[in-house]
């Protein structure tokens, strides 16, 4: 599935845009702040249902203005249309014309892998990121992976409600009981289901840390789980009385982590720079070739300002797949139009340039579509 | 809004309150009743009032009632060996509508959510323990919503009255009558495939 035409409205920086993607290569240039990302950001957000950057629909719209629209047309064999709307607190996804009454319902549908600079934090930051990696790589392809996971969220969350009220004291165990059984029901599933993954996903991201690092480290990627010792059921169960004092659960598959080793070692503490950049495109990589593994389809391949802060080096390597047809559509960002050009001229792709201007505060700045051919 | 008389302003800010109500609808009641002969609106102000001052709640179930029993309990023809238990009023009244369950019920007041304050103690399952001591009866049917709280009330429930000698179980859940299996979600469908029930004819 790839994009035709996207149209936003007061989304982020951009008062009013439309474009008209091919599918092939688009590049999106334009000098910084000019929304070239928020751009990305909007394919994104059709797909799964919010921004990659930002959880929070109201911070999305543009300053001084009350809502934001997205409207894009994917092309497959027949054309689907989603328009979201996010106005007066209230968001608003259509499909085909047809309101979702469960966003949840969306996702899957639309696959799309985003390359971004701030993929860096999967390395740098909390277990939380690394969490969200996993869980949003497999929700995409396993629909009651997601059901599980939102139904233990929800559990947890009143879990620790329940807790923090009694303040300490003494809980009634029957309440307790009622929340351990079913969290650890789901959460078990969710267990097997991360670990399943990670093995068959780190045998694609082997392969292609290896192509881009061309070094000969081994990398391997080690789920960390209390799971592994014991069912979630036993864990809960033998750290109520921990709970209790802390008033919320200490123990689950929310404290589930998922270790970068290089030959054995942290990447984030003996990884070079380079290194951490290959690791981190490669599982993103990685990702791509799940997705394109579980639906047979290729993802969108979203690439965010890659030439200025990958170096040369991978970035050439990403570009011997775009030219082995490894990818389906590609979108593309950068401040300089004659770099990217420099890099996918030889390439026999259809291509598409953009240029964005400075948004005006108070007219529409459109994007200048130009064609190139491809020879 | 700008408003010329306070008294218009007052009734609009109270009736705003009601779930569903914004300001512009509440205008259009609050010029409705300007509109109304002065009984019919001072039967409206009584019939409110007495939701406060005169309705109670039925000593045996907890559903709402004029009298201390509620016409379903103190209804001899019910059969008071089945107690249907309910989240609220409202879907006691929806079950009651089907005209297919002739037992009695019990309201619990609410579902579990400690998110929302509401523990066991909030709810009516003392009352409901009590009442099983008391009458005895052979079945308890829980009929909750099917979402995470429905469901939470319905474990704990279960696992209070294990020790009791009284058959529990839920209404069933699955494919809506009319709907198609194609557009049911994963889990009505898989619960429905778990728990199918025997066809006869």
């Amino acid at each position: 599935m790839h994009i035709g035409r996207l149209q936003l409205f007061y989304f982020k920086n951009h008062n009013e845009q439309h474009l008209q993607f091919c599918n092939g290569i688009n590049c999106i240039t334009g000098p910084n702040g000019s929304g070239k990302t928020n751009i990305l950001d909007a394919v994104y957000y059709l797909a799964n249902t919010k921004s990659f950057f930002n959880g929070i629909d109201q911070q999305l719209i543009k300053h001084g203005q009350e809502f934001f629209s997205i409207h894009g047309f994917f092309e497959n064999d027949t054309t689907t249309e989603i328009l979201v709307n996010f106005g007066k607190s209230k968001k608003t996804l259509k499909k085909n014309g047809k309101v979702y009454s469960r966003l949840i319902d969306h996702i899957g549908i639309i696959q799309t892998v985003f390359i971004t600079p701030y993929d860096i934090s999967l390395v740098l930051e909390g277990s939380e990121e690394r969490r969200r990696f996993l869980d949003f790589t497999i929700s995409q392809t396993d629909r009651s992976y997601l059901e599980q996971l939102s139904l233990y969220k929800k559990l947890l969350d009143q879990r620790n409600a329940f807790l923090k009220q009694a303040e300490g004291r003494p809980v009634d165990p029957i309440l307790l009981e009622t929340f351990d059984d079913r969290m650890a029901k789901a959460g078990q599933i969710i267990f097997e289901k991360r670990r399943d993954f990670i093995a068959e996903f780190t045998s694609y991201f082997q392969e292609l840390y290896r192509f881009l690092s061309g070094d000969a480290e081994h990398p391997t990627l080690l789920y960390v789980s209390e799971l592994h010792e014991k069912p979630l059921l036993d864990i809960l169960f033998l750290s109520r009385e921990k709970d209790r004092v802390l008033q919320r659960t200490g123990s689950g598959i929310h404290k589930d982590d998922l270790e970068f080793l290089l030959s054995d070692f942290p990447l984030k503490k003996y990884g070079s720079q380079g290194q951490i950049k290959s690791y981190v495109i490669a599982l993103k990589l990685a990702q791509y070739k799940y997705f394109l593994e579980k639906t047979g389809k290729k993802p969108i391949l979203l690439l965010d300002d890659i030439f200025e802060k990958i170096d040369g080096n991978r970035a050439g390597k990403l570009m011997e797949l775009v030219a082995r047809d490894y990818f389906g559509q590609i979108i593309i960002t950068d401040t300089h139009a004659d770099r990217v050009k420099e890099h996918l001229e030889g390439l026999a792709v259809d291509k598409k340039y953009f240029a964005l201007e400075m948004p005006v505060n108070t007219n529409a700045a459109p994007a200048q579509n130009s064609s190139e051919d491809p020879d | 809004m700008q408003f010329t008389s306070g008294i218009v302003e007052q009734a609009v800010e109270a009736l705003s309150g009601f779930p569903g109500i914004g300001k512009r609808s509440a205008l259009r009641m609050v010029m409705y009743l300007l509109n109304r002969p002065e009984h019919e609106v001072v039967n409206l102000a009584d019939s409110i009032l007495k939701i406060k001052t005169e309705l109670k709640l039925c000593r045996e179930c907890g559903n709402v009632s004029d009298h201390e029993l509620c016409n379903v309990c103190s209804n001899p023809s019910r059969n008071a060996k089945i107690i249907c238990v309910v989240e609220d009023f409202s879907d006691q009244m929806s079950i009651e509508s089907t005209a297919q369950f002739h037992g009695l019920y019990h309201v619990l007041g609410g579902l579990i959510s400690p998110m929302d304050g509401i523990g066991p103690d909030q709810l009516y399952i003392q009352a409901l323990l009590d009442r099983i001591a008391k009458n005895a009866p052979e079945e308890i049917i829980m009929a909750f919503s099917a979402t995470v709280e429905g469901d939470t009330t319905m474990f704990y429930l279960a696992k209070k009255l294990r020790e009791l000698p009284v058959r529990i179980s839920c209404i069933s859940r699955g494919i809506a009558i009319g709907g198609e299996i194609g557009y049911a979600d994963e889990i009505t469908l898989g619960r429905s495939i778990a728990n199918r029930t025997e066809y006869k004819v």
